[in-house]
């Protein structure tokens, strides 16, 4: 039996916040241009892995993918054990800009699903000068819950195992079974209360609507991807975020849900080769 | 609708897998199709009962409104968007969902995976 060892290589990095440090995992694979791609509420680096191991990708662009801190194989910060974990779009901000200094990356392409995205397009207001363009997937200006992000931690049920329940309704059909379960996997193991402190910044934080207009696409390419089965990310969030923003594109997946490059890899592939196409400026 | 139930209730109770998930789930759920109102109770995770309303007595912890068709179309074997799930069937208009919601949260997934017992090419 020949051994099918992945060219994907993990490692760990000390990273300096305002509040203290965080040990980090991130993932890499190929050469060329940095991508930092960042995964979803609730999930982990995990979700990249087919892109990271798809020559075609990884020919011309070096993939990074991190766990967020409380996500995978990233620990919560010292003294979690009191503390309630909601995550916010300035903390966010800085974990990934720590990330990208501590790696020594020079103006990567940022590409993020869901939670990621919306982060992807606050960092395209904010920090524009930081990156070479933007890759927005799933990705709106603002999503109310319309569930209660409360049911996702409570001490008499399992967190992991309803969110999965909840976000099966964002997964396509045309979804491979195996990877469907695969992505519904993630959801079930991520740790006690991380999913709902990821949902308060996804649900919460409505400030990305007035910044969108303030996004130069002139300078910094911004794309948008979206799948037509998407409950939380609707193709018309989508089209009206994109509208907001002077200069973006937008690309509808019409056999593809919210998580694509977890879901669906071949589906989604070549819409993830035409953006980083569209990074060029 | 009856004997879709019906057939639901016979694949259900054979299916271990989907027992064992709903092993901790015993309640009545109202369910209405068209109008037509269904109360479906469940013990241990097997459909043990489907009783036809109207009832203003039967107690139910939810109940799930829905189309005849919108039922068609999310048994097809590769659903619409929207059709595709129950919440997804909510966010489109054509389902609706009363009571305790916090029940059929904890045991979304044996609901989910009930509900679309039906549809073509399910293998469980």
């Amino acid at each position: 039996m020949t051994a099918a060892i992945e060219p994907i290589v993990g490692r760990y990095v000390t990273v300096q916040l305002n509040d203290g440090p965080r040990r980090v995992y991130f993932e890499e694979a190929g050469q060329g241009c940095p991508v930092i791609c960042l995964h979803t509420a609730g999930a982990d680096t995990r979700q990249w892995r087919h892109l990271m191991n798809d020559a075609e990708v990884t020919n011309q662009n070096r993939l990074i993918a991190f766990d967020m801190p409380w996500h995978g194989k990233s620990l919560p910060p010292e003294g979690f054990e009191t503390q309630e974990y909601l995550l916010t779009t300035e903390a966010y901000i800085e974990t990934v800009l720590a990330v990208c200094d501590a790696l020594g990356l020079e103006k990567p392409i940022l590409a993020g699903c869901s939670m990621g995205g919306r982060i992807a397009l606050q960092l395209a207001a904010l920090h524009p000068d930081r990156f070479a363009g933007f890759i927005a997937i799933e990705a709106s200006d603002f999503q109310p819950a319309w569930y209660d992000i409360d049911w996702f931690h409570r001490p008499d049920a399992h967190g992991g195992e309803m969110g999965a329940a909840l976000v099966s309704a964002n997964i396509s059909p045309y979804a491979p079974v195996a990877e469907r379960w695969n992505t519904l996997w993630m959801f079930m193991q991520s740790g006690p209360g991380v999913f709902r402190g990821d949902l308060s910044f996804y649900t919460k934080d409505d400030s990305l609507i007035a910044r969108l207009g303030q996004i130069d696409t002139a300078k910094t390419p911004v794309h948008l991807i979206v799948g037509a089965y998407d409950l939380t990310c609707t193709p018309e969030d989508a089209a009206r975020t994109a509208k907001a923003i002077p200069g973006a594109t937008l690309a509808v997946m019409d056999e593809l849900g919210h998580f694509p490059m977890s879901e669906h890899p071949k589906g989604f592939r070549p819409f993830f080769l035409a953006a980083l196409g569209k990074m060029t400026n | 609708m009856l004997s879709n139930l019906q057939s639901m209730q016979d694949q259900l109770n054979n299916c271990a897998h989907l027992r064992r998930i709903g092993r901790l789930f015993s309640e009545t759920v109202q369910l209405i199709v068209d109008g037509e109102e269904f109360y479906l109770t469940f013990e241990k995770g097997a459909l043990v009962d489907i009783t036809q309303g109207p009832s203003r007595k039967t107690p139910w912890r939810f109940s799930f409104r829905t189309d005849c068709e919108a039922l068609e179309k999310h048994w097809q074997a590769v659903p619409e968007p929207g059709f595709h799930d129950v919440f997804g069937l909510v966010k489109i208009g054509r389902g609706q969902i009363e009571g305790d919601i916090l029940s059929l949260v904890k045991n979304l997934r044996f609901f989910k995976e009930f509900l679309a017992l039906p549809r073509k090419g399910n293998t469980q």
